[in-house]
């Protein structure tokens, strides 16, 4: 379901943060913007309701890899009932983590597109959440000779870089 | 905020968040048990809603869990949450 009235979901995550700030005694200040405003600069994000949240608790948000903020993200997009496949669309942010997670996988994937084209085998990176595989993948857009893909389920599920028509070829070589 | 008042606080934070996520907010029950060293927050929704209430892989009622556990460390109390099927009935699993 695509989001077509923004200032109604807007309005609705802002309810479910004030839950959180008064009866769950968060200290916690948000900013959302939605609509065209909320859209990343660097083309990262997907996002259209972009929620930033600071205050003396926010430091809770980006602990254990960003486990709450992607929490928070997640129950909101439920809440305005976004299909799976449109999670992305909800952005939560406190001390510019996405940002910054963003440029990890960066550096991340251009070490491992090294290590790709030095042996020629696959490379495996550790379980992340979609959004963050998501980022990966746009990251090796930029290299014509490689490629990836997503492999595991759930929890566990990973990208895989390795070189273009590298899994064709170990198709074929199977039949 | 008081200590006495925390336990209520919980209970309506959940129900809150259980409202927004339902089709059936009405239906949306929590009830606190206390045990000795934390406190059960116990959510009932509609049956068409426990779906909803627990996601794909578990993953509302995973983050719910998150978020109460925030909370928890905050107030020094534990919370946790468990999701209840229909009154007496257990519904078909599949298995």
């Amino acid at each position: 379901m695509p989001i077509d009235d923004y200032s109604a979901a807007a309005q609705k995550i802002a309810a479910f943060l004030k839950t959180l700030t008064t009866l769950g005694d968060l200290r916690l200040k948000y900013r959302i913007t939605a609509g065209a405003g909320a859209a990343d600069p660097d083309g990262l994000e997907a996002r259209e309701i972009y929620v930033e949240l600071a205050g003396p608790d926010a430091g809770m948000l980006t602990q254990r890899g960003g486990e709450l903020l992607r929490s928070l993200e997640h129950v909101a997009a439920k809440i305005i009932r976004l299909d799976p496949e449109e999670h992305d669309k909800v952005s939560f942010d406190a001390h510019n983590f996405k940002a910054l997670r963003a440029r990890e996988l960066k550096l991340a994937a251009e070490t491992a597109a090294e290590k790709v084209r030095r042996t020629g085998q696959p490379y495996s990176f550790a379980p992340m959440s979609s959004r963050e595989r998501r980022m990966l993948h746009l990251a090796f857009r930029g290299y014509g000779d490689l490629e990836t893909s997503s492999s595991g389920e759930g929890l566990r599920r990973f990208v895989v870089a390795y070189p273009k028509g590298y899994e064709h070829a170990r198709e074929r070589s199977r039949r | 905020m008081t200590q006495e008042q925390m336990p209520d606080n919980m209970q309506e934070l959940v129900t809150e968040i259980a409202k927004a996520l339902v089709d059936e907010p009405s239906a949306v029950e929590v009830e606190a048990v206390e045990r000795e060293e934390s406190t059960v927050l116990r959510l009932r929704v509609a049956p068409g809603d426990v779906g909803k209430v627990i996601g794909k892989q578990g993953r509302t009622a995973r983050s719910m869990r998150t978020i109460l556990g925030a909370v928890s460390m905050k107030h020094h109390h534990r919370y946790t949450l468990d999701i209840l099927e229909e009154h007496g009935e257990k519904q078909a699993s599949g298995e």
